[in-house]
């Protein structure tokens, strides 16, 4: 202890700057490159207007030089590399959710205002009947459309409604050559497509008989806006004058009545998400008997993974068992193959009356193995410890080799048993290091959507229960199974849920973690 | 916290004066053998056959040119290798290089910055340090459920500037997985470094050693088991990772195998099992030998005589 | 200090490498940094349109895998007439319709997809997809195609082709099929060495698509429908009808015939291996069955409770981005897909009957006719965006009624009812 503590009050100055040493050069040309790549990206970025990324280089740099260049900051410069990863990937994903936890984004409120509002306008569109081959014709720089109708050519723009053509050439109810303007091909009407697609020219002075429009360039048909939009009041009206109001509070035009338009828009909604899991009755009445066995699970899972991983790392670390070395890569089979097709396979098998392990293995016993609540937890426990006691194995195979083979044979000398020594001396030594991965592994497991979801989705669901949640879903799922209810995506109220149970993941694995440290400071 | 390593390397040696060296050869019989070693090889077989029950499954699937993947206990009624060779006329060759690619630099990048993370948290007292650890920790149980939207709008906008980590490239991905670098195998390392004497740093500096080559030149080397190991997790994880990874590259001719073969079995009805399978099975392999292959790093056995050096 | 930096060395020199080759065997260029902002395509996109600038630049399509090859024979016709190029994007199938959703905002979403229609009410719902023009061709139409792209009056999609399931008889085993449900059970229950009189898949969570044949013959439709056929959201299946068929599956359950361990996987399996004279499934495995040498047959499914049973119709088409800034090409696009040569080539890469009357006529398959001809009476998948709750519920209930965690089949089945109803 002593050491580390002279070491705090006089900070050991690094070589930073020394220039007699070959590997301050290195370092040199290396920060030459980081800095050209990062001046790119920072011209690059203002070239594209991409402010925020244009701001986080510019921080990243400026660190990133005084870092490196700097006789201090030497554990930043360890850190460094790593930490920009994790700010810019992890961070981003973080405020990502936190902000949309507080949004009503979701199916209904996919978009922004000017969008909804676009797309109610283009779906209202009552269409007529009619369509006609249609000619698009540009006079002076402003489109307009030239048909024929009864067989008389007609021609019209935004402004003017359909009058009369005179002069013009029809072959085949088209119009093929105008005098007064040139008509486009083609290629002109892409390259002019907004303005196309934007233009409707009234039929007639009568509001009433719609205007054409066309959507491929080349046929034009009637068509009638059912609803309006004002500007100005920020209404759509109806043809029997019906307002809908666009409400801030929920993204969404609404009449007086109720009626909505669809589609709504994001609007920031404050804590409503939050609160909705404490209000919703369907969901606290099922809370208790979720979060009883979500820790279960979560405990259960690593504790199995972990003393059958530990056990075998034990056993086979004994340099007398020969062909170990083929034994250890068999037990890292279950971690090779995808996730996704282990569980599936894993349904097949515990099929009640077709399964393997029924049939084959319990001689034709009709198990219920995922349609049982009780089995169903039962198996899910298994299925996740074959899926994770390689990760266990591996981790503590490699943490074994951290204690010196001198400090068990001290041990033996002392006549403790294998078993004894193992509990007195490996297992103390090993926890130091495995115990934050225990922890985060109750984290992972706490929240292993994938696994409950590929097995059972759940089930089997309590019968009749207003809300399709099982008796094997974990709160991660349950959150799930409501914000997504019925194919109704809410992804405000899944990020708050989600945070929520973060929150309380967190903070036990926080309390988790000071217990670690107490575990270190006893060694 | 470090006390330990010290007192240990002087009970150690004390030790090992006190005692002669052995050569423990087993003797005793066939019946002690039974009872130390023989057990291991019969727990060992019966593990092996838990192990790989669900796999022959998919190995059945992967040799019968139709059929389904669960449908039916009777395994290995046909033995064929025609989803094999079928194999070659799809993307799979392509999406498993890719796979290689991603998950090869991944992997080298993770040890790189895990370790050098873990040494910093080791090896020096600074504010905040045990304030990281704790955060380090707790950010990687964020829930990622709205990654998918948020992943595509970074690397949308990454595109416009730096095209090579935008969205579509291999690239990209590789430096999204090297987001969660740190984590998980921080601590792993983290608790690996403490249990290296801070002796031998201090020896290393009074000779003048630089906290770099301290860095490279001792600790790097007496950390090869758990640089293995890690090594291994995270190239396993990126390898098996289809979520992240078919949001960012876009398009068949870019995938990892994950996602190719994810996007077989997504179809349930039109799904190629037996593709999916013999696809599968092949995956593994890589696996199984970049563990063999480390296998010797990580049980190199990181000897007392190692740490006195 | 020198080597602490080989981390971030490290780094740097991947990315100079990757930046230089690593991305050479794609075949792709980035997209350069100053591109053309008008371009809402993708970066390989984008590369096309500087290589032909004279065209209707280029459009992007996602589609599956099994639906990528037409795609791409069709762009290349399409390409011809218009000088557009169809970039054809292979997408997962369950992830087109909701990675659409979230990307079409961003305007980096494709011009098109292609899909099943009955995403159709999340798409809108989302304002996703544009209304196209579909007036003057609706008629060459199989109706129930259409009705399946139509919501609120708009037509949101050109369809191409439909599926459905169906009764498939193994020859091998029985060759005259009865009128009745309950005969055909007896007859398989006859039938020497078949373990199941009848397969129809099921699963933990039920399977409501393929009992739905059967519950059409009592007379109990999920949604009544409207005169013009179109649905409302009033149950049908609540009432006397619906309570007699969770009372028949009921039977049915405790007589074995319909077994919630029958998943998929079981199901196909057990048929192919022969043990079973029928099955109710679609023309996604009728294939697999000829392929393993099965003479099979495919038949209407004979009505369980009096009126004709009617299967769900799917249809798969082509939808256009209400985010489109290539939305006029896009298009001409689905006009072109509506041609009789289109739908016959998507016919011949798909294998699964045309929308379009004249191509599905000229189709020369009896499996494929057999499908045809007992979807006739179907009605397509309902469209509205709480059907995904109805479908949960339903099957859910389903299973519990066969497997006898509802012992009161009736009584679940209310419950059902009084759930979906609440959902609206």
């Amino acid at each position: 202890m002593n050491d580390i503590k002279s070491q705090a009050t006089t900070p050991q100055l690094s070589h930073a700057r020394d220039l007699s040493r070959p590997g301050f050069y290195v370092k040199l040309a290396l920060m030459a490159l980081v800095n050209a790549f990062g001046v790119y990206g920072i011209l690059a970025s203002y070239a594209q207007e991409q402010w925020a990324i244009l701001g986080v280089l510019v921080v990243t740099l400026i660190a990133a030089d005084y870092i490196y260049f700097s006789k201090r900051a030497i554990p930043a410069k360890y850190l460094f590399p790593g930490l920009v990863f994790l700010i810019v990937y992890q961070l981003f994903v973080m405020g990502m959710t936190a902000y949309v936890a507080f949004t009503n984004y979701g199916d209904g409120h996919n978009d922004s205002k000017p969008a909804a509002v676009r797309q109610i306008s283009l779906t209202s569109e009552v269409q007529g009947g009619e369509s006609f081959p249609l000619t698009v014709i540009d006079r002076g720089g402003e489109l307009g459309f030239a048909v024929v109708v009864d067989g008389e050519a007609r021609f019209g723009t935004e402004e003017e409604a359909l009058a009369p053509l005179d002069g013009a050439t029809v072959e085949n109810d088209r119009v093929v050559a105008v005098e007064d303007g040139e008509i486009l091909g083609m290629p002109q009407i892409v390259e002019r497509q907004e303005e196309v697609l934007g233009l409707r020219v009234p039929v007639s002075d009568e509001p009433e008989d719609g205007s054409l429009r066309t959507r491929n360039g080349t046929t034009a048909t009637t068509s009638l806006p059912a609803l309006k939009y004002d500007e100005a009041t920020d209404t759509f009206t109806n043809a029997e004058g019906k307002l809908f109001r666009a409400n801030s509070d929920q993204g969404v035009f609404v009449a007086d009545d109720g009626e909505e338009l669809s589609p709504g828009w994001r609007v920031v909604v404050g804590f409503d998400n939050f609160t909705q899991m404490f209000t919703d009755s369907r969901i606290s009445s099922l809370f208790a008997s979720s979060l009883g066995w979500t820790f279960a699970f979560a405990i259960l899972s690593v504790f199995t993974t972990f003393a059958l991983g530990l056990f075998l790392a034990v056993i086979f670390n004994d340099p007398r068992v020969k062909g170990r070395v083929i034994y250890r890569a068999l037990f890292i089979l279950p971690y090779a193959f995808p996730g996704f097709l282990a569980a599936l396979v894993w349904r097949g098998m515990l099929n009640r009356q077709f399964g393997f392990v029924n049939q084959v293995l319990l001689d034709g016993n009709a198990i219920n193995w995922l349609g049982d609540g009780n089995l169903a937890k039962l198996s899910i426990i298994m299925v996740n410890l074959w899926l994770g006691f390689p990760y266990m194995f591996l981790v503590c195979t490699g943490a074994l080799q951290s204690i010196p083979g001198e400090l068990t044979e001290a041990g033996m000398i002392d006549g403790a048993g294998p078993i004894k020594r193992f509990f007195n001396v490996t297992l103390p030594i090993l926890m130091v290091s495995v115990a934050p991965l225990l922890i985060a592994s109750f984290a992972f497991n706490f929240n292993n959507f994938s696994l409950i979801y590929m097995l059972t989705g759940g089930g089997p669901n309590y019968p009749g229960a207003p809300i399709l949640v099982g008796e094997t879903d974990i709160l991660i799922s349950m959150v799930y199974a409501i914000s997504f209810e019925g194919g109704n995506r809410q992804y405000g109220l899944a990020s708050a849920l989600s945070i929520i149970i973060f929150v309380v993941v967190g903070f036990i694995s926080w309390l988790g973690f000071r217990q670690t440290r107490k575990l270190e400071e006893i060694m | 916290m470090n006390e330990y390593p010290a007192t240990q390397a002087t009970a150690v040696s004390t030790i090992e004066q006190q005692t002669p060296p052995r050569k423990r050869k087993v003797k005793g019989g066939a019946l002690r053998w039974w009872g130390e070693v023989g057990w291991k090889h019969v727990f060992a077989l019966l593990f092996i056959a838990y192990c790989l029950l669900p796999l022959l499954y998919v190995l059945s699937a992967s040799l019968n040119p139709g059929g389904t993947l669960t449908g039916s206990n009777d395994l290995f009624r046909e033995f064929s290798l025609q989803n094999y060779a079928g194999l070659s006329g799809t993307n799979f060759w392509s999406w498993f290089w890719r796979s290689m690619y991603v998950s090869g630099v991944t992997s080298i990048g993770t040890v790189l910055m895990a370790a050098s993370a873990a040494y910093a948290f080791s090896r020096f007292r600074f504010k905040g340090r045990r304030g990281g650890l704790a955060a380090l920790m707790i950010i990687q149980m964020f829930p990622q459920m709205l990654a998918f939207v948020a992943i595509f709008l970074l690397l949308l906008g990454l595109r416009e500037v730096f095209p090579f980590i935008g969205l579509g490239e291999p690239f990209g991905l590789i430096a999204v997985y090297l987001g969660g670098a740190l984590g998980a195998n921080t601590f792993l390392m983290y608790g690996f470094f403490n249990t290296i004497p801070q002796e031998l740093d201090e020896a290393a500096k009074i000779d003048g050693a630089t906290h770099a080559q301290v860095f490279w030149g001792i600790i790097m080397r007496l950390v090869s088991p758990i640089l293995a190991v890690v090594a291994l997790l995270s190239f396993v994880s990126s390898y098996g990772e289809f979520i992240l990874a078919r949001i960012v590259l876009q398009r068949p001719e870019n995938y990892t195998l994950a996602v190719g073969l994810y996007e077989w079995a997504s179809d349930e009805r039109n799904a190629p099992w037996s593709l999916f399978a013999a696809g599968a099975v092949l995956a593994a392999i890589p696996i199984i030998l970049l563990f063999m292959f480390l296998q010797k790093y990580i049980v190199s056995g990181l000897t007392a005589g190692g740490v006195k050096g | 200090m020198r080597k602490s930096l080989i981390a971030l060395a490290a780094g740097v020199s991947v990315v100079l490498t990757a930046c230089g080759g690593g991305t050479a065997d794609t075949n792709e260029t980035p997209e350069p940094t100053a591109s053309e902002t008008t371009e809402a395509t993708e970066s390989p996109s984008g590369e096309a349109t500087s290589e032909a600038p004279a065209d209707g630049g280029t459009l992007t399509i996602w589609a599956d895998e099994t639906r990528v090859a037409a795609f791409q024979q069709l762009g290349e016709m399409f390409g011809e007439e218009s000088g557009v190029t169809l970039d054809v994007v292979q997408k997962p199938t369950g992830d087109i319709g909701q990675d659409f959703i979230a990307q079409a905002p961003t305007g980096q979403g494709p011009d098109m997809i292609v899909t099943a229609h009955d995403g159709l009410g999340q798409l809108v719902e989302n304002g996703v997809v544009a209304p196209i023009d579909f007036a003057s061709k609706a008629d060459l139409f199989n109706p129930v195609a259409v009705q399946a792209f139509t919501l609120e009056g708009n037509v949101y999609g050109v369809p191409y082709a439909m599926e459905n399931i169906a009764l498939v008889r193994n020859n091998e085993l029985v060759q005259d099929t009865p009128a009745t449900f309950d005969e055909l059970i007896a007859q398989g229950k006859a039938v020497e060495g078949a373990e199941f009189p009848i397969i129809i898949q099921q699963g933990p969570s039920g399977d409501a698509y393929h009992l739905y044949p059967i519950q059409t013959s009592f007379g109990a439709p999920v949604f009544v429908t409207d005169e013009n056929g179109d649905y409302t959201t009033e149950l049908g299946m609540e009432g006397e009808n619906g309570t007699k068929f969770a009372e028949y599956i009921q039977k049915l359950g405790k007589d074995g015939v319909l077994s919630a361990d029958l998943g998929g996987d079981q199901a196909k399996q057990a048929f192919l291996d022969g043990k079973s004279p029928y099955m109710i499934t679609g023309p996604w495995w009728t294939s697999e069955f000829v392929d393993a040498g099965m003479d099979i047959s495919v038949l209407p499914v004979p009505s369980a409770g009096g009126e004709t049973a009617a299967p769900f119709v799917g249809v798969q088409g082509v939808y256009v981005s209400s985010y489109s800034e290539n939305a006029l090409p896009a298009n001409q696009f689905v006009d072109f897909l509506s041609t009789k040569e289109a739908q016959d080539v998507l016919f011949e890469q798909g294998g699964r009957v045309p929308a379009l009357i004249e191509s599905a006529e000229a189709v020369d398959d009896e499996l494929l006719q057999g499908f045809n001809e007992a979807g006739a009476e179907g009605q397509p998948m309902p469209v509205i965006p709480e059907m995904a709750a109805v479908w949960e519920f339903w099957g859910g209930t389903e299973v519990a009624i066969i497997n006898g965690t509802s012992p009161d089949a009736a009584a679940a089945w209310q419950t059902m009812n009084d759930n979906i109803k609440a959902k609206f």
